[in-house]
C-alpha cells in the first residue's frame, strides 16, 4: 500500500472512492429516512456508535465480521431510541437527533475508556490487534486492470456491498410499490393513512434501516479504513452526509455524485497532510505553504457552498421533519 | 347489505355517536345529512377503520365484521373519498391509485390496475390521464381520481364525504350521472353532505344525524326540504337560514342609493406573474371596495384567490398595476402585511395557521395586532393591566365563551376560536376588512354569528371584501358580486343576475 | 398575579416546533424527576459494569459541592454552559434552530484571546478587558448572523449551516492558533497566555469564582424579564410558535429572527470570552464542547432562562464532580458525564411525549387529521 508505488492520479482516485464509501453508505440510510419524512440529525452519532461497536468487538474477539455485525445492530439500537422519541413520541426530530449525537459521544467515550482499562492498555495505543480488522479484497483479475483495477476492484468488501445496496435501494425506490410508499410517506402521510399504510411502522423501519447503514459506515471507518479508533473519528462526516442528501436533491445519483466529490476533497486533504511529512509526490509540494487547516475546512465550506448554490427551490419531501399525526386535537 | 347496529363513540365527555343504527341496501344511494359536528365524519371514520366504536357492531352481508384499519375496510370492499383529498401530489395518477389499490411490496401492479381503472372509467364516461402528476390536475379532476381510486380499492361500498364542497354547481350536476352508474353497477353509495338540494337530487334514502343521534331514516321523498332542515338543525335556529338570501337578516338596501362613497381599496389593472413562464395567476384585475358595502368575490378555489389576497396583503408584488388603499393614491406600498398601522381587518381562511397562536392565551391572541401600540405597551414593555382590560371588553362584546382570558385559545371550540379572530380583527373598527371563507368549518350558529358581525361592520361604514367559496352564503350578504375565474375578475350585475348565471361564470362558460 | 403569555397547558395543535417544550415550562417536578431517573439509570448501568454506585455518588457530591473549591469550580463550569444554553434557548424560543453555539463560542474565545494577548495592549487593564469581551461577543453574533444570511438569501436551512459552520469555525480557530496567534516554542495550536493583569477579577482568592459568573446569571435574569415583560419577548414567542400568524399580525418575522440569531450568537461568543478571561487564560485547538452541551442545557431548562440557569448548574456540577470521580481510585471515565446528559435529554423528550400524549389522548375529540395546507419545515 505504499503510495510511492502508484501514480498520483490512481492513488487519489482510489482514496476518493475509499473516503466516499462511508458517506454513500450512511447517505443511503439518510436518504431512505428523509424520503419517509424523518430527518435524522443523529447520523453523526450513529456512525460514531458504529465505529466504537465495531472496534471493540473486533478487537475483543479478533473477528472483523463480528465487529461489523455488532456495528449494524448498535446503529439500529440507537436509531430505535431516536424512533421511539420522534416517531412514537412525536418529539422534535432535530432536538432528538442532537441529543442522540451527545449520547453517542458519551457512550463511545465511556466504552472506549472501559475497553482500554479492560485490555490493560495504558499506553493509549489506538490500533486494532493484528488480524482483527478487514484488509482489502481484490476481485480476481479485475483488480489488475490499469487504473480501474486499484480504484474499483481492490477495495474493502463493504465497498462492494455498498455498491450493491445503492443499486438495490435505487431500484426499489424507482420501480416497486415499496418505493412508492416510501416517497408518499414523506410527501403526504395523510394519503398513506387513507390508503391503509401504517405510517409510523414504515417510518420506524426506515429509521432502523438508516441506523444500520450508519452503523456499517462507522464500522468501515474503524475496522476497515483505519484499523483504529479515536473519539472524534467521524469528525462531522455525518453532518456532511445530511448536507449531501440535500445536495443530491433526494436522489440516489445526486447523492453518490456528491459523496464522490467530497471523497475527493477529503482524500486530497489527507494526502496533502501526509505529504507534509513524507516526500512522495513532488507535485503536491507547491500546495504545502497553505496551512493544512484550510484543507480540513474545505469539505465543510464546500458543503455550505453547495447548499447555497443548490438548495433553492428544492424543498424535498413535503412533510420532512414533521411528526405523525401532525397535531393532536384537544 | 351493510348494517350498523347501536354504534356509540365517545371522545372524552362528548358523545360523538349515540346508539346509531343504520342499514344500507345494495345498489342504493344513501344520503347522510347533518350539520357540522353532528357525527357524520366520525361515522364515516368508523366505517373506514380510522376510528373504532366503543359499543355496537357492524354486519356486512349478514356477517359481523370488525373494521380495525383502512386496510381491513378496503379488503371488505369499502372505498372512501375524503373531503380533503388524500393524494400524494408529487406522484402520478396511476401511482396514487397503485398506492391505494395494489397489495404487496414489490410490484406496483400497473397492467392489472390499468385494466381495472379502464373498466370503471368506461362505465362512468370519464377520461383520466394516468401518467400525469396529481399536482397538475384541477380540483374537479382530482376528485374523479379519488372516486376511481376508491372504486378500485372498494367494490361494494363507496363513501363520499362532502364531495361537493369544492365543486361548482355545474360540476355537482355532472357528478350525478356517474354516481348513478356506480349504483347501477351494484355498489352501494353513501353520500355525506349538508347541502339539501344535492341530496334531494341524488339520493334514494337518507339518514339524518343530529348531535350524534339518528333522527330520521327513510326515503327521501317522504319529507320536504323544510322538514329535513328542521330535523337537521332542531329547534335552535329559525328556518329559513341566514344563507337563504330571500330573507336577509339585515334589511338594508343592497345598493347604496345616491352618491357612491369613495373606494377604500382599489386594484387597478393588477397582474401577477406566475412561477412558470407565461402563466398569469392574476391578469388585469380591476376591483374596488367602497365604504359601507360588501363586495363578494365568488369563484371555485384555485382560480387566483390566493394571489389576490396575498397581493392585497402586500405579500406579493404585482408585476403590473397598482393596489391603492384609502384616499392616498401613492400608499400602495404601505401594505397591511407590514405594521404600518393601516386599519385593515383580515379574517384568513385558515385561522389555525394564519390567525391564531393556539398554545397562547385568549388574551394574547386578542392582543396580537395591538400589543406594541399605545396604551398596551410603553417603551417596549407590555402593560398587562391594559391587556386584561381590553381583552375582557372584547370577550364580552363578541360573546367568546371561555373560562377566562388566560385559557389557551386552542382549547376552545372552532366557533369560539373564530370569534377570537373576529373580535381581534373587527374589534378595532377597521375601515377595510378582508374576509376569506370566514365560515369554513363552522356550524350554522357560528356561521350566522360571523356573517352578522360582517353585516354590522358594514352598517358602521367599513368596506368589506369577502372572498368566499360558499356561493349561497356569499350571495346572502354581498352588495356586489364579482367572479374570479382563471385569474380574471368579472363583475356581475348581482342581484339582477341569477345564481345560475353566476355559477356558469365561475366555470367560465358564460 | 404575574401574567404570562402562555399557559402551562400541554397544547400544541398547529403550533411550531418548540411549543411542546415551551408550554411545558411549569413541569419542574417532571424535569427534576427526569434528572434523577437518568442518574439512576446510568448508575445502575455502571453498577452492572462493576463500579460501586454509592462510592461514585459520594465522590461526585464531594467533588461538586463539597467545600468552597469544588463549589466555585462547579459555578465556573456552569458559566459557559449557561451562556451557550441561553444562546440555544433564545434562538429556539424564537423559532431559529441555531445549533452553532459551538462555533460561535470558539470564535468569541479566539477573538478575545487575540485581543488580550497580541492585538490590544494598553497600560491599564479595564479597557482591554471590556473591549476584548465586547469583541468576542460580537464575533459570536456575527458568525451566527452568517447562517441567517445564508438562509435568507440562499435558502440554506439554519440547522445545517450552523452545524457546518461549527466545523469551519473549529478549523479557522486552529489555523489562527497555529499562525498569527501561536505561542512560541510549541508546534501545537496553542495561544500564548493572557497576562494576569487582564484576567477577570476573582472574588474569593485562589478560587475560580470570577466576575463572569455573576455576569452570566444576571444575564439569565435579564433574558427572563425580556421574555416575560417586553413586546420583543412576546414577538419572538409568537414567531416561534406560529410564524405565519406572526407575519400576518404585522410582525417582521425575518428581521426579528435576524436579531434573535444575533443575540443568540452574542451569548455564545460572550461565553467563550468569559471562559478564556476568567478560567483558562489561554486557548488550544480543542476548547471544550460547551456549545453542544448548551443545547442540552437549553432543552433541560425548557427554554426558560431561569430554567436554563438551573440546568447549567446541574451540568456544571456533573462535570466537576465527575473529574473527582475520574481522579479517584475508581477511575471512572469522564465521558460518562456525556452519557448522563444525553440520557437526561432523551428521557425528558420521551417522558414529556408519552405523559403529555396520554393526557391528550383521553381528551382527543377529532381523530381525523386536518387539511394538508402549507408547511413550515426545518
Amino acid at each position: 500500500m505504499n503510495p510511492a508505488h502508484e501514480n498520483l492520479l490512481t492513488f487519489l482516485a482510489r482514496q476518493t472512492v475509499s473516503a466516499a464509501t462511508p458517506l454513500i453508505l450512511a447517505g443511503i440510510g439518510e436518504l431512505v429516512s428523509e424520503l419517509a419524512g424523518v430527518i435524522d440529525i443523529g447520523i453523526e452519532g450513529l456512525m460514531l456508535t458504529g465505529c466504537i461497536a465495531a472496534y471493540t468487538i473486533a478487537g475483543a474477539t479478533g473477528h472483523g465480521s463480528l465487529g461489523l455485525a455488532t456495528a449494524i445492530l448498535a446503529g439500529m439500537a440507537v436509531a430505535a431510541l431516536f424512533a421511539a422519541t420522534t416517531i412514537s413520541g412525536r418529539a422534535d426530530q432535530i432536538v432528538s437527533g442532537t441529543a442522540l449525537n451527545l449520547l453517542a459521544l458519551g457512550l463511545s467515550g465511556t466504552i472506549w475508556s472501559l475497553y482500554q482499562n479492560w485490555r490493560g492498555n495504558h499506553d493509549l495505543s489506538t490500533a486494532l490487534p493484528h488480524g482483527a480488522g478487514y484488509s482489502r479484497l481484490a476481485v480476481g483479475a479485475l483488480a489488475r486492470l490499469p487504473f480501474f483495477g486499484p480504484v474499483f476492484f481492490d477495495q474493502y468488501s463493504l465497498f462492494y456491498a455498498t455498491v450493491l445496496l445503492a443499486a438495490m435501494v435505487w431500484g426499489i425506490i424507482r420501480f416497486t410499490r415499496m418505493g412508492l410508499i416510501l416517497r408518499a410517506l414523506g410527501d403526504s402521510p395523510q394519503a398513506c393513512q387513507a390508503c391503509g399504510i401504517a405510517v409510523r411502522t414504515w417510518r420506524w423501519l426506515a429509521v432502523l434501516f438508516a441506523g444500520g447503514c450508519a452503523g456499517a459506515a462507522g464500522a468501515y471507518l474503524s475496522i476497515m479504513r483505519t484499523h483504529a479508533f479515536a473519539t472524534d473519528m467521524t469528525g462531522g462526516q455525518g453532518f456532511v452526509v445530511l448536507a449531501l442528501v440535500i445536495f443530491g436533491r433526494w436522489s440516489m445519483g445526486g447523492l453518490i455524485l456528491g459523496c464522490l466529490f467530497f471523497g475527493a476533497i477529503n482524500s486530497l486533504q489527507q494526502t496533502l497532510q501526509t505529504a507534509r511529512y513524507t516526500s512522495h509526490y513532488a507535485a503536491l509540494h507547491a500546495l504545502q505553504s497553505v496551512p493544512f487547516e484550510v484543507f480540513q475546512m474545505l469539505p465543510y465550506v464546500a458543503a455550505l457552498a453547495a447548499l447555497a448554490v443548490l438548495s433553492r427551490n428544492h424543498p424535498g419531501p413535503h412533510r420532512l421533519g414533521r411528526p405523525w399525526p401532525e397535531e393532536i386535537s384537544l | 347489505m351493510l348494517q350498523l347496529i347501536n354504534i356509540s363513540k365517545r371522545f372524552g365527555p362528548v358523545a360523538a355517536l349515540d346508539n346509531v343504527t343504520l342499514s344500507l341496501r345494495r345498489g342504493a344511494i344513501h344520503g347522510i345529512l347533518g350539520e357540522n359536528g353532528a357525527g357524520k365524519s366520525t361515522l364515516m371514520n368508523i366505517l373506514f377503520g380510522l376510528a373504532h366504536p366503543d359499543t355496537g357492531k357492524i354486519e356486512l352481508d349478514g356477517r359481523r365484521v370488525r373494521i380495525v384499519s383502512p386496510v381491513r375496510a378496503q379488503r371488505l370492499g369499502i372505498g372512501m373519498v375524503h373531503q380533503h383529498f388524500k393524494m400524494v401530489e408529487s406522484l402520478t395518477v396511476l401511482e396514487n391509485i397503485s398506492l391505494a389499490a395494489a397489495r404487496g411490496l414489490w410490484s406496483p401492479g400497473r397492467r392489472e390496475l390499468i385494466g381495472r381503472i379502464r373498466a370503471w372509467t368506461d362505465k362512468l364516461h370519464w377520461n383520466l390521464d394516468l401518467e400525469k402528476p396529481v399536482a397538475d390536475l384541477a380540483v374537479g379532476r382530482r376528485q374523479r381520481v379519488e372516486i376511481v381510486k376508491a372504486l378500485c380499492t372498494g367494490g361494494k361500498l363507496l363513501i363520499l364525504d362532502e364531495p361537493t364542497a369544492v365543486l361548482t354547481p355545474q360540476e355537482v350536476a355532472e357528478l350525478i350521472p356517474p354516481l348513478r352508474a356506480v349504483a347501477a353497477a351494484g355498489m352501494t353509495v353513501l353520500f355525506i353532505s349538508h347541502k339539501l338540494a344535492e341530496v334531494q337530487k341524488l339520493c334514494d334514502r337518507i339518514t339524518i344525524l343530529r348531535k350524534g343521534r339518528v333522527v330520521y331514516t327513510g326515503a327521501i321523498n317522504e319529507l320536504d326540504a323544510g322538514q329535513i332542515a328542521e330535523k337537521m338543525i332542531g329547534a335552535r335556529l329559525k328556518f329559513p337560514r341566514l344563507t337563504d338570501h330571500q330573507e336577509q337578516p339585515d334589511n338594508a338596501p343592497r345598493r347604496d342609493s345616491g352618491e357612491l362613497a369613495p373606494p377604500r381599496l382599489e386594484l387597478r389593472n393588477v397582474s401577477i406573474r406566475g412561477s412558470r413562464h407565461g402563466a398569469w395567476p392574476l391578469l388585469n384585475v380591476n376591483l374596488s371596495v367602497r365604504s359601507g358595502e360588501i363586495h363578494g368575490i365568488a369563484g371555485v378555489d384555485g382560480n387566483g384567490q390566493d394571489f389576490l389576497i396575498r397581493c392585497i396583503l402586500g405579500q406579493l408584488e404585482p408585476a403590473d398595476g397598482n393596489v391603492i388603499f384609502g384616499d392616498s393614491p401613492d400608499s400602495h406600498r404601505k401594505t397591511p402585511g407590514t405594521r404600518s398601522g393601516t386599519p385593515l381587518g383580515y379574517i384568513p381562511e385558515d385561522r389555525l395557521r394564519e390567525a391564531l397562536v393556539l398554545p397562547l392565551s385568549v388574551q394574547a391572541n386578542l392582543m396580537l395586532k395591538r400589543y406594541h401600540t399605545s396604551p398596551f405597551a410603553w417603551m417596549g414593555l407590555c402593560r398587562f393591566g391594559r391587556w386584561r382590560q381590553r381583552s375582557a371588553e372584547l370577550i364580552g362584546q363578541f360573546d367568546i365563551r371561555c373560562p377566562d382570558a388566560q385559557t389557551p385559545v386552542g382549547t376552545l371550540s372552532g366557533g369560539n376560536q373564530q370569534k377570537v379572530v373576529v373580535a381581534r380583527e373587527l374589534g378595532e373598527k377597521p375601515r377595510l376588512i378582508l374576509a376569506v371563507n370566514p365560515t369554513r368549518g363552522l356550524d350554522v350558529g357560528a356561521s350566522a354569528f360571523v356573517m352578522n358581525q360582517l353585516l354590522a361592520a358594514r352598517r358602521e361604514g367599513a368596506a368589506i371584501l369577502l372572498v368566499h367559496s360558499d356561493l349561497d352564503e356569499l350571495l346572502a350578504i354581498s352588495d356586489r358580486v364579482s367572479v374570479l375565474y382563471n385569474g380574471q375578475l368579472q363583475e356581475t350585475s348581482w342581484p339582477d343576475a341569477s345564481r345560475e348565471q353566476i355559477g356558469k361564470m365561475m366555470l367560465g362558460i358564460a | 398575579m404575574m401574567t404570562t403569555f402562555h399557559s402551562s397547558s400541554p397544547l400544541r395543535r398547529h403550533a411550531g416546533r418548540f411549543s411542546r417544550l415551551i408550554s411545558a415550562v411549569a413541569l419542574l417536578p417532571l424535569t427534576i424527576g427526569t434528572c434523577g431517573l437518568a442518574l439512576g439509570l446510568v448508575l445502575s448501568g455502571l453498577a452492572l459494569a462493576g463500579y460501586p454506585p454509592l462510592a461514585i455518588v459520594s465522590r461526585w457530591v464531594d467533588g461538586s459541592i463539597g467545600g468552597i473549591y469544588p463549589l466555585t469550580n462547579s459555578l465556573a463550569d456552569a458559566c459557559p454552559l449557561l451562556l451557550t444554553g441561553l444562546a440555544a434557548g433564545i434562538a429556539f424560543r424564537g423559532g431559529v434552530l441555531n445549533i452553532g453555539a459551538q462555533g460561535q463560542f470558539l470564535l468569541g474565545a479566539m477573538v478575545t484571546v487575540g485581543l488580550s494577548t497580541r492585538w490590544l495592549i494598553f497600560h491599564s487593564a479595564p479597557p482591554v478587558i471590556i473591549l476584548a469581551i465586547l469583541a468576542g461577543t460580537f464575533a459570536g453574533g456575527l458568525w451566527a448572523l452568517l447562517a441567517s444570511v445564508l438562509e435568507r438569501y440562499r435558502s440554506v436551512p439554519i440547522v445545517l449551516s450552523t452545524i457546518l459552520l461549527n466545523f469551519v469555525a473549529l478549523y479557522v480557530v486552529r489555523a489562527i492558533l497555529q499562525g498569527p496567534l501561536q505561542a512560541g516554542g510549541t508546534p501545537a495550536p496553542q495561544s500564548p497566555q493572557i497576562a494576569p493583569a487582564y484576567w477577570l477579577p476573582v472574588f474569593i482568592p485562589f478560587t475560580s469564582f470570577h466576575l463572569g459568573i455573576p455576569i452570566a446569571f444576571v444575564l439569565a435574569v435579564l433574558f427572563y424579564a425580556l421574555n416575560q415583560r417586553t413586546t420583543f419577548g412576546f414577538e419572538s414567542l409568537v414567531i416561534g410558535l406560529n410564524p405565519g400568524a406572526a407575519r400576518l399580525a404585522g410582525i417582521r418575522v425575518t428581521r426579528k429572527q435576524f436579531l434573535v440569531m444575533f443575540m443568540s450568537g452574542c451569548c455564545a461568543g460572550l461565553g467563550g470570552a468569559l471562559q478564556v478571561l476568567g478560567v483558562t487564560h489561554f486557548m488550544t485547538g480543542s476548547f471544550g464542547n460547551y456549545g453542544y452541551a448548551g443545547i442540552a442545557v437549553a432543552l433541560l431548562g425548557r427554554l426558560n432562562p431561569l430554567g436554563i440557569a438551573g440546568a447549567a448548574l446541574f451540568f456544571g456540577m456533573l462535570d466537576t464532580g465527575a473529574l473527582r470521580v475520574e481522579e479517584s481510585s475508581l477511575a471512572l471515565p469522564h465521558a460518562v458525564v456525556n452519557v448522563v446528559k444525553a440520557v437526561v435529554i432523551l428521557l425528558m423528550l420521551l417522558l414529556s411525549a408519552y405523559l403529555l400524549g396520554r393526557k391528550l389522548r383521553t381528551r382527543q375529540v377529532d381523530p381525523s387529521p386536518p387539511g394538508d395546507r402549507g408547511s413550515d419545515k426545518l
